[in-house]
């Protein structure tokens, strides 16, 4: 993956820049403009712009040109899967390519920006896909303009083999998206849920990965075992995930890539898989014993157990901080279940929802201002958000049953699966944490206990 | 029956008397008098009007055009005299190139008192007249006073003073053509791209704020706190709507509540912007690079501002903005 140079009109070499530089002090025009400045501060008071219209940026996207038919072919459908992403995602309103004025018939020139004004686009993005070498790789390139500020923003090129073109495309996405929203994507992502066939009362569970957008469907396990609550590490593409056979449930380990699988232990009255810590070096998880559950954490590699909590209440879902010094959990310490914070070492623990309800299943954001969690009161299962200082609370969907929120890499979108009652089964839906924008994720059948994976291309 | 009469005859006469002292006004009530008020003289000030107060006097007679307040006539402006300004500076001397012999100090004259002359100081008008005190003319001139009118020797160097426009029209011919001598004869200093920082003027400003043409102590008709000319309340909440509908920041990008977007436009007479912005912070991360990309977008794509007016372009021709999101992301 490379960076790419804008086109040459734009490119200054940093000699010109500093010839240019020189011969304005030799002027005397850098001194003149300096004390300008000055004087334009104290003169006139600043207009301050303090509301704005957050809307989607219209974006429009040509499709990325290919050489032969079959390459073009493959570069509208890579043009298609940016697209969807950015469409998705709720901050994009990709452009309706029947609107185009302009075709691009060369993705390495500067755009004729008033043509791109005219359909109201703030930012266009171009690219070409091209075959390399004997192998036939596949060599994609994309430019990101500004339509309205005339300038080059952003460029890269790739090369890989052409069945991995659909994360080229995701790859594409999330470089556009943080450019424009100064905040990481979460397109080059997987998502491990529960896939649910069969009926109400003969279910088959089996465990599935696809990409964030429901895209290439498969099966990591055969559904003779019940299979629940997958928990992806937040920085490597390994899972744990909680397995009931004929005897206690097991807790697995399983590395996405390679399908290798690690039985970690078989633990009775276990209702949810242990979470990882964030060096991917401990999981925690908690343990029943009696009529109490308490709080665990366990070193992967030694499998030395350590208690964090040892009270006569159920602790229960823990789940660490991003910065792994803190640990949050639910317990009914205090009478109904609320969300506590306490160190990671253990020790005391402090009391962060007081609503009616109970509040369990706490997930801590990856970018680390909020805490998901699902409320339950009066029939409804709601996913809200809460800040670890106690402010901030937000219910974000509410509805008959909504359960098992996870997060997506950049903390800006939730996952959760929703169960409509009745002869239907649940499905899988994503929002954002400001409560808009929520979408549906296609899957091929009903889906449960979505986990949502780092990001593939950092891990 | 007489005496009821009576009695009746005289009571009625005294009810009639009675009234009629009543009616006379002896006892009557006089009406509340009540001085009038004094009108209070009410101007209707619109809110344009009221932002373009100046800084003055509430009771200060109103002017058409106010002068500025000063309190000391400014000092006669020197002559700028570019040839004689490269003099005073040494000469920029880079390190790798080896020192440039010294250039000549001045052309040699041979009339020493127009010498004299060459080097005005305007800032130090004392000192100059000291270097007078060899001139020969000045001698000349103090003789024939001390014979006419035989002065005291404290009050001789003054009247050399008074006496100074007149030595000046026979010295200025002389004096004159040496500053040309001295621009054709002095070697250009050589630029050095490398010392750009020793080219800056170091001397402390002056300060020219409370000197004037003439001498003025009486305020303008205005408000202690004025300022002026400004923008109207009216245009910049104009304005300020405007770039908000097309201000479109990314929200929810990390910490996007605190990147603060501060930035110059200039804009020309017909409203639109004369030059792309002027950014005035740095782009230090991904949030802060977003924020400035569509703060600068939101200037572009709201021109033209038509809420300003043509006639008071001094206004508004350079708009200094803050893009500042904390109530819109903030809590």
């Amino acid at each position: 993956m490379n960076n790419l140079e804008p086109p040459s009109p734009w490119m200054l070499s940093r000699r010109r820049l500093l010839a240019g530089a020189a011969g304005l002090s030799a002027a005397g025009l850098t001194v003149a403009g300096l004390g300008g400045g000055q004087r334009r501060s104290e003169a006139a008071p600043r207009v301050t712009i303090t509301e704005g219209n957050v809307q989607p940026i219209p974006i429009a996207l040509p499709d990325f040109l290919g050489g032969t038919p079959a390459d073009s072919e493959l570069a509208r459908n890579m043009t298609q899967v940016i697209t969807a992403d950015l469409r998705r995602c709720g901050l994009f309103a990709p452009i309706d390519p029947a609107a185009f004025i302009e075709k691009v018939t060369n993705s390495d020139a500067v755009p004729n920006y008033p043509s791109w004004r005219a359909i109201n686009a703030q930012a266009l993005v171009v690219g070409r896909l091209r075959r390399q070498g004997a192998d036939g790789r596949l060599q994609t390139e994309f430019r990101l303009w500004d339509v309205v500020e005339a300038k080059y923003l952003a460029g890269q090129q790739f090369v890989t083999t052409p069945e991995s073109w659909r994360r080229i495309a995701h790859i594409i996405a999330d470089l556009i998206y943080e450019r424009l929203t100064g905040d990481t994507g979460y397109f080059d992502t997987r998502i491990v849920f529960v896939d649910e066939t069969g009926s109400r009362d003969r279910r088959v569970k089996r465990l599935a990965i696809m990409d964030q957008d429901g895209a290439g469907v498969r099966y990591l396990t055969h559904g003779q075992d019940l299979v629940l609550t997958p928990r992806f590490s937040p920085s490597s593409q390994e899972l744990a995930y909680m397995s009931y056979g004929q005897g206690d449930p097991k807790v697995y380990l399983l590395k996405v890539e390679t399908l290798d699988r690690e039985i970690v232990g078989n633990f009775p009255g276990m209702s949810f898989s242990p979470r990882f810590s964030p060096d991917n070096r401990r999981v925690v998880m908690s343990l029943q014993q009696g009529g109490n559950s308490n709080i665990f954490v366990m070193d992967l590699q030694s499998k030395a157990t350590t208690r964090l909590t040892d009270t006569a209440a159920i602790d229960t879902a823990p789940c660490y901080s991003p910065t792994g010094d803190r640990i949050c959990f639910e317990s009914d310490r205090g009478g109904s279940q609320q969300i506590y914070i306490m160190s990671a070492s253990g020790g005391p623990a402090e009391r962060i929802t007081f609503g009616e309800g109970a509040y369990s299943t706490p997930v801590w954001s990856p970018r680390g201002d909020f805490i998901a969690f699902t409320r339950i009161g009066q029939g409804q299962f709601a996913i809200g958000v809460i800040k670890p200082d106690k402010s901030g609370l937000r219910i974000i969907t509410e509805g008959y049953h909504n359960e098992g929120p996870t997060w997506a890499p950049n903390g800006r979108v939730l996952m959760f699966f929703r169960d409509p009652g009745g002869n239907g089964g649940p499905s899988l839906y994503t929002i954002d944490v400001t409560g808009r924008n929520e979408q549906r994720v296609p899957t091929p059948s009903f889906a449960s206990d979505p986990a949502w994976s780092p990001l593939l291309t950092s891990s | 029956m007489k005496t009821g009469l009576t009695i009746s005859t005289v009571g009625h006469a005294a009810l009639l008397a009675w009234v009629a002292l009543l009616a006379s006004g002896l006892f009557a009530s006089r009406p509340l008098d009540t001085p009038p008020t004094e009108s209070m003289p009410i101007d209707i000030v619109s809110a344009t009007e009221l932002s373009q107060l100046r800084a003055g006097k509430l009771d200060a007679p109103k002017a058409e055009k106010p002068k500025p307040q000063v309190e000391k006539i400014a000092d006669a402006k020197p002559q700028p005299n570019s040839a004689q300004k490269v003099v005073d500076k040494p000469e920029i001397v880079s390190s790798f190139a080896p020192a440039p012999q010294p250039p000549e100090p001045k052309v040699a004259e041979p009339k020493r008192p127009a010498e004299a002359k060459v080097e005005p100081k305007p800032k130090e008008p004392e000192k100059k007249e000291a270097e007078h005190k060899p001139d020969p003319i000045a001698e000349a001139l103090k003789q024939d006073e001390a014979k006419s009118s035989e002065a005291k020797p404290e009050t001789e160097p003054k009247k050399v003073e008074a006496k100074k426009p007149d030595v000046k029209p026979e010295t200025k011919p002389e004096t004159k053509p040496e500053p040309k001598k001295v621009e054709v004869t002095k070697p250009q200093p050589k630029f050095d791209a490398n010392r750009i920082a020793a080219l800056l003027d170091k001397r402390e400003a002056q300060r020219q704020a409370a000197t004037g043409d003439t001498l003025s102590r009486t305020p303008a008709l205005g408000t202690r706190t004025g300022e002026s000319p400004q923008l109207s309340a009216s245009e910049i909440d104009a304005f300020r709507h405007k770039v908000g509908t097309c201000w479109n920041p990314p929200a929810g990008a990390p910490n996007a509540d605190r990147v603060r977007v501060l930035m110059t436009i200039r804009l020309k007479p017909d409203r639109t912007l004369a030059a792309p912005p002027e950014v005035e912070i740095s782009a230090r991360d991904a949030t802060t690079q977003a924020m400035i990309d569509a703060a600068v977008r939101a200037i572009i794509q709201c021109q033209p501002y038509a809420m300003f007016s043509p006639q008071r372009y001094d206004a508004w021709k350079e708009i200094p903005l803050d893009f500042n999101p904390i109530e819109m992301f903030g809590g």
